[in-house]
């Protein structure tokens, strides 16, 4: 299954056996979504339950919100991540204040499904990794799956959160592979998954970095470094303690991701792990992400700022104070 | 803030003294001038008078032999404590043998007081008198007592790294200042019967006068003729070390000298070349024996070295199989080691220690040629061979090696 069949099939199983589940978004209905997600759903669902909107994201969400507050479980998508700007105020005044603001009395059921990322030169309004916004919100959860089977059962799971979660998606992972359950499995929100065990670094890698990383790991065995790599999976809450656990095993971490490094994700994972594993550190804790400039339009400019797999090696190796 | 009680230094020359008791116990009150302790150096045995009053609140080195400077005990306020790394040292359980007790001295000075001298910082110092360890190797370095000062950073600028200090504690940087691994950390392996005997035999050999000749190889034609080789019998996987047996063997018979044995009453001269391959065997070094290799072909030498190396490894060899060996090849070549220098194998007269074949760039005819090249340093019993006859000997290896044809 895709990863995108894999959110679609994540999507439908609920709408199917929850009448309190629909989407809504720009051009979802019969274009299916920018990205072909929602392709054919509105043939099973109706109008009804897979709503197009105005080409408004602060009146998509702020009526998701009004759904979900009246006890529907909505799953909004904001066709790209750049755009979360536009419902920023929805996402983080209102959804993520309600419960705190009601002292309890009101959940916000809600997904705000989005993607982005670089690789396929979509230029700097439309290739932004912008998950670090909003892990620094009390009152969101956010999630950034990179398999087909964590998309599905992440997705499950955030739409049957009482809260609001915002759903992260990698642009260029739609089209990759991988085996699923039969079933779909509900992924616990806030549990990292081990890639791959090692025994000389650990790499944290979210989105498309986890399989630039676990590509990473195949090149530095070679030169006999035994590589970790764990996708957090949830960004926020964070699984500290499979984080802090491997890096107390492999004495070494590299933090990546495709997001600008500098006050990226990756320096909250480097400060948790400096803290809760410091006497456990046996080099500096590498940052892998995009150099700090706006995404360029030209595909070599673009390849050049966003890391790669060659990206995550060089900070393996500096690690290991291997050959850089 | 406790004085610390420190060797003194009772005449010229005296570099360090043995405690023989301590006239004070823990926790005695002490006056200034009163006897502390009986000393025991070169000339005498006196008792050493206290420099401050105060309670004798530790004593650091109960008895044993001390160097001069080292601090063996403290003298402070009742109830005032060290410390807390010098207290450890001195709270084992059981009283310390004395040889670990003069060690754990240093420890104690150097760790439980600032001003007290130690050795020669082997580490890299940042301009402040910081030392630059990862927090890994500080903390292994604090669990067991190692003085960062004294463990060599390889890490990036000199940076401590958890293996310094696990290597770096098994080798003291210095014997006056090496910090005392804690009881428990060191190991006592049993001698094996094989560790055993490469210590007799190599202490042996120590004795015997010996010297080394080194030259450098073309490899070319050997690579050559090895690679051709593998592919006409593809059954048996010939290897550089086989080559070498086979061409030293070859170089033995036709310099008969070289094949030889030095014993007291006369020099013993064999007729067949058995060649001698170290094996790095779990267990330790075996030497196997390829006997007769001048009359082996390069296929038969490949199967027996296959056989015994096999056998070596699996601990499985019959001491028939180490016997009568007349030369020996040592090849850590695999090892990436460039060059080196073997250790006689008693009683053969020779060795040859081989290192790994790179690519090097070579004058030739005028120009400059990059060439595989090998260094081999052959190590004889001087009592057996002379100069000359190695060196020709060592041509005739090097000759065949860049032109095996001429074994034949």
């Amino acid at each position: 299954m895709s990863y995108r069949e894999a959110v679609r099939d994540a999507l439908s199983t609920a709408m199917r056996q929850d009448d309190d589940v629909f989407i809504m978004g720009e051009d979802i209905a019969e274009m299916g979504g920018s990205m072909g997600v929602t392709h054919g759903m509105v043939e099973e669902f109706g109008k009804e339950r897979v709503r197009n909107t105005p080409i408004s994201e602060m009146a998509l969400a702020g009526a998701a919100i009004g759904a979900a507050l009246q006890g529907m479980r909505p799953i909004a998508e904001i066709m790209y991540e750049d755009f979360m700007t536009l419902a920023s105020e929805q996402i983080v005044n209102q959804a993520a204040k309600h419960r705190y603001m009601s002292g309890g009395q009101l959940n916000v059921p809600v997904v705000f499904r989005t993607q982005g990322g670089a690789g396929w030169s979509p230029g700097a309004q439309h290739a932004q990794q912008l998950e670090a916004w909003f892990v620094h919100i009390p009152g969101l959860k956010v999630v950034f799956a990179s398999t087909p089977e964590d998309v599905r059962g992440l997705l499950w799971s955030s739409i049957y959160d009482d809260n609001p979660v915002v759903f992260f998606e990698h642009r260029t992972l739609y089209g990759i592979k991988g085996d699923v359950p039969a079933k779909i499995e509900p992924i616990p929100i806030g549990k990292a998954r081990v890639h791959r065990e090692g025994e000389d670094v650990t790499v944290i890698a979210t989105g498309r970095m986890v399989h630039e990383s676990l590509a990473a790991a195949v090149e530095a065995e070679k030169e006999g470094i035994s590589v970790e790599v764990v996708d957090p999976r949830t960004l926020q809450p964070l699984d500290e303690e499979t984080l802090v656990a491997s890096v107390k095993k492999t004495n070494r971490a590299v933090v990546a991701h495709e997001a600008v490094t500098k006050m990226g994700f990756g320096a909250e994972v480097a400060a948790v792990l400096q803290y809760q594993a410091f006497d456990w550190l046996d080099a500096p804790i590498e940052r892998v992400g995009a150099r700090f400039t706006p995404i360029p339009f030209a595909p070599v400019m673009e390849s050049f700022v966003v890391p790669h797999m060659e990206t995550v090696l060089e900070a393996i190796y500096r690690t290991v104070t291997k050959k850089s | 803030m406790a004085t610390e009680v420190k060797l003194p230094r009772l005449g010229q020359g005296m570099e360090s003294g043995t405690i023989v008791k301590w006239l004070k116990s823990e926790g005695e009150a002490v006056k200034k001038g009163d006897a502390l302790y009986e000393l025991d150096t070169d000339k005498v045995t006196q008792e050493v008078e206290a420099e401050a009053s105060g309670v004798l609140i530790k004593i650091a080195v109960p008895e044993g032999e001390v160097e001069v400077g080292r601090t063996i005990g403290f003298i402070g306020d009742k109830g005032e404590t060290v410390a807390e790394s010098a207290e450890a040292d001195s709270a084992k359980p059981e009283p310390a043998p004395v040889e670990r007790a003069a060690n754990d001295v240093p420890h104690a000075a150097t760790n439980g007081s600032k001003g007290s001298e130690a050795a020669a910082p082997a580490a890299a110092r940042e301009a402040g008198g910081r030392i630059k360890a990862s927090p890994l190797a500080r903390r292994i370095a604090r669990e067991r007592g190692v003085e960062l000062s004294q463990v060599r950073g390889t890490g990036p600028d000199g940076r401590i790294v958890a293996e310094d200090v696990e290597r770096g504690e098994t080798q003291p940087a210095t014997a006056a200042a090496a910090p005392a691994a804690p009881a428990g950390e060191v190991e006592s392996r049993p001698l094996s019967n094989v560790r055993k005997t490469i210590a007799r035999r190599l202490t042996e050999a120590w004795t015997v006068p010996a010297f080394q000749l080194t030259v450098d190889a073309d490899m070319t034609r050997a690579n050559q003729l090895i690679a051709r080789y593998r592919e006409l019998n593809p059954d048996v996987r010939v290897t550089v070390t086989d080559l070498l047996t086979k061409l030293c063997a070859q170089a033995l018979m036709r310099h008969r000298d070289m094949n030889v044995q030095y014993t007291e009453e006369a020099l013993l001269v064999f007729p067949s070349a058995n060649v001698g391959i170290a094996v790095a065997a779990p267990q330790g070094l075996v030497v196997p024996v390829i006997a007769g290799a001048d009359r082996l072909t390069l296929a038969q030498i490949a199967s027996a070295r296959g056989d015994v190396v096999s056998r070596a490894r699996d601990g499985k060899l019959r001491s028939e199989d180490l016997q009568g060996g007349t030369f020996t090849i040592s090849n850590l070549g695999m090892y990436d080691v460039d060059q080196f220098i073997a250790v006689l194998n008693p009683p053969q007269a020779s060795i040859l220690a081989v290192g790994a074949t790179r690519d090097k760039v070579v004058p030739r005819d005028g120009d400059l040629e990059v060439l595989p090249m090998m260094t081999l340093t052959l190590t004889c019993d001087h009592r057996a061979v002379d100069g000359a006859t190695g060196a020709d000997f060592l041509r005739t290896v090097k000759a065949y090696l860049e032109a095996p044809g001429l074994a034949l």
